[in-house]
């Protein structure tokens, strides 16, 4: 398969099938046949719980590997690397926001977004400079304070800061506002949206609240792009 | 910011259980290497402390006693050698050296070596370093005193000085002493004056006063003279050779040179043996012979400290196996950043690394106190001088044992690290 140049995600026949658990339970299983994301585009995929929103990220960052399809970031095949390599792709490639954050606790803001750059061997004197840039356009003001330390929606922008730290391709973000009131929830949206814009970053988030849907041009709903889904034990939410 | 600030942090984290475990690998490093340490500088002491007497001669009960007692002045010699027979000894063989010694009396608690003027000349406290001095001269007349380096300093006593000294060893049972403090006396009659102080030796003679023979003997005679009910001043004229004791005998061979042993050596101790009156001792023989005694109790302290060790090693693992839970999260979520799992393997394995390096730095600390502690009531208590210093080589060692030691501590929670599932780690995502 040969990738288009503007599409930031292309996924093609993508199936995953999570091992039968015996006694007659079967075991969950997702095929996609197509999702494509163009760069600086930004897609909410809304589903309820348990019908494979995290699994499909969790693939798309490569952190677990399909049974057979492809999962493209850019010109990149992500399952076609393997080990650290991959790691690297992802890390340099992809941004990811969480539900909870996943701050890395008893870090500063600062060294947080640093993690990702780190990680990733991007961190520079240019990249740091950068770091702290992203964090005071962000409103992060205390970039030494521990994260411990910050509001959650102080948190929730570094996080956002993370993600985008090393300029990558593709934000996924996962049920980014299921801990927050409505009033930080839109917040964080507009927070998030904004940021990748800037950065020329895609954007796809997942989640099972349809007030978000409101706030982006393209949503779809995953048990509607997806073939023969099946929910039973061992659902992935 | 580098992989080392992950770890830093990561550690700081979990700040209290990371200083205790860091805790107890200091306190485990630290005794090893004190153990380690004492028994080199030890050794060093009493090698150092045997000077360069080829025999020692006394009525001690063995030659252990007798090289303790003579040399390193852990007690008084209780039976004397009479004049008669010390005669018989220095003509008995062409000596290169013969120095007499009488030990006995004490000045607060420093004991007062009696002897002659060969003493000073012919006696090298520690081999091939001959007597230095530092202020004065060495004694000429009787009452007349030169202080070894330690006693001047411990008791401020500068050239000119007057004193009267201590029958005995002046020791009361509360400063440590055997109690025969009850039995001594002090010889108010006789004043002395200090004319000279030696150079530091590190030897115990740095803990000893010494002066002429015939003084110890008039305050002798001085209590035979009570005794008899005939208090008086006492002159050498009054001396008999019932006074005439001494309680040992410095000996040395002709030798071509200083370090060697003379071929005469074994005939002569095997000859002097045979008289059954008298103790004779090779000094570094029986320091030999102390270690050998000694080394069989060293190793079982050794191996405490070893167990010690090693039970730190154990704390290690188990502070980082317990603290997985947490431990998870965050490696999912380096992963997520695009961290490896070889470099989240290496991560965990730097940070019980160092757990492991500045516990085992902490370890030389306490060593350098427990070293320092020891070597001054060693002084205090029993006059042996040892350098408070530890042993480099078995620091070097200490050191790297215990930094290996941890990092092997770290290889299981490292391995649970590499193989973190992200998926699970990052619960609950969605």
């Amino acid at each position: 398969m040969s990738s288009h140049p503007s599409f930031a995600l292309e996924i093609a026949r993508l199936h995953f099938r999570y091992p039968d658990r015996g006694a007659g339970k079967q075991g969950f299983e997702l095929q996609l046949p197509s999702l494509t994301l163009r760069r600086g585009e930004e897609l909410l995929l809304v589903g309820r719980s348990g019908c494979g929103k995290s699994t499909l990220l969790q693939l798309i960052a490569g952190l677990i590997d399909p049974t057979s399809g492809t999962v493209q970031i850019g010109a990149q095949d992500m399952h076609a690397l393997k080990g650290a390599a991959r790691d690297r792709f992802r890390g340099r490639s992809i941004g990811m926001v969480f539900q909870t954050f996943n701050l890395l606790q008893g870090f500063s803001a600062l060294e947080n977004v640093l993690a990702a750059l780190l990680m990733s061997d991007l961190v520079s004197a240019e990249s740091c400079a950068r770091a702290e840039t992203l964090l005071r356009s962000l409103g992060i003001e205390r970039l030494d304070a521990r994260v411990e330390e910050l509001s959650v929606g102080q948190q929730q922008r570094v996080a956002v800061a993370r993600a985008l730290a090393c300029q990558p391709t593709l934000v996924l973000a996962d049920e980014p506002t299921a801990s927050l009131d409505p009033e930080n929830a839109l917040n964080a949206v507009r927070v998030l949206r904004d940021a990748c814009r800037e950065q020329g970053a895609a954007l796809l988030v997942v989640s099972h609240d349809p007030s978000l849907a409101q706030h982006f041009e393209r949503r779809q709903i995953l048990e509607a792009l997806t073939v023969g889904a099946s929910v039973g034990e061992g659902a992935r939410a | 910011m580098s992989d080392l600030t992950i770890v830093l942090r990561s550690l700081q984290t979990r700040a209290f259980s990371s200083i205790v475990v860091v805790l107890l690998v200091a306190v485990s490093a630290g005794l090893m290497l004190s153990i380690l340490s004492l028994r080199s500088a030890g050794e060093r002491a009493f090698e150092r402390g045997t000077g360069n007497a080829h025999l020692l001669v006394s009525r001690d009960g063995s030659p252990l006693v007798s090289v303790l007692n003579g040399l390193f002045y852990a007690n008084a010699p209780k039976a004397p050698i009479d004049a008669t027979k010390l005669a018989e000894l220095r003509a008995s063989f062409p000596w290169a050296m013969f120095v007499p010694t009488a030990i006995g009396d004490s000045y607060r608690g420093f004991p007062v070596v009696a002897t002659d003027a060969g003493f000073f000349s012919s006696f090298e406290p520690v081999l091939g370093e001959p007597w230095r001095i530092a202020e004065g001269r060495v004694f000429d007349k009787n009452f007349e005193l030169v202080l070894g380096s330690a006693v001047a300093r411990e008791t401020g006593l500068r050239l000119g000085a007057k004193l009267t000294l201590t029958h005995g060893s002046g020791k009361s049972r509360e400063d440590g002493g055997d109690g025969s403090a009850e039995h001594a006396h002090e010889h108010r009659e006789y004043e002395f004056t200090v004319v000279g102080i030696v150079a530091p030796t590190g030897s115990p003679h740095d803990r000893a006063l010494f002066g002429t023979l015939e003084s110890s003997w008039i305050l002798h005679a001085h209590d035979r003279f009570e005794r008899e009910g005939a208090s008086r001043t006492v002159t050498p004229a009054d001396l008999t050779d019932g006074d005439r004791v001494v309680t040992g005998a410095l000996l040395r061979l002709p030798s071509r040179e200083a370090s060697s042993a003379p071929p005469a050596l074994v005939s002569q101790y095997d000859r002097l043996r045979r008289d059954g009156s008298i103790t004779v001792a090779i000094p570094s023989n029986e320091v030999a012979r102390l270690f050998g005694i000694v080394k069989s109790i060293d190793v079982l302290f050794l191996a405490m400290a070893g167990a010690t060790l090693l039970s730190s090693g154990v704390a290690i693992l188990l502070s980082m196996i317990n603290s997985m839970s947490e431990r998870r999260r965050q490696v999912a979520i380096l992963r997520v950043l695009g961290a490896s799992q070889g470099r989240i393997f290496w991560l965990v394995l730097t940070e019980s690394t160092i757990v492991g390096l500045v516990g085992a730095l902490f370890g030389v600390a306490i060593c350098l106190l427990v070293l320092f502690v020891a070597t001054q009531w060693l002084l205090g208590a029993h006059g042996i001088v040892i350098a408070p210093e530890p042993d480099a080589r078995s620091a070097v060692l200490v050191a790297m044992g215990t930094t290996l030691l941890a990092a092997l501590a770290g290889v299981v929670p490292a391995v649970l690290a590499y193989r973190t599932s992200v998926a699970r780690g990052l619960r609950p995502i969605g």
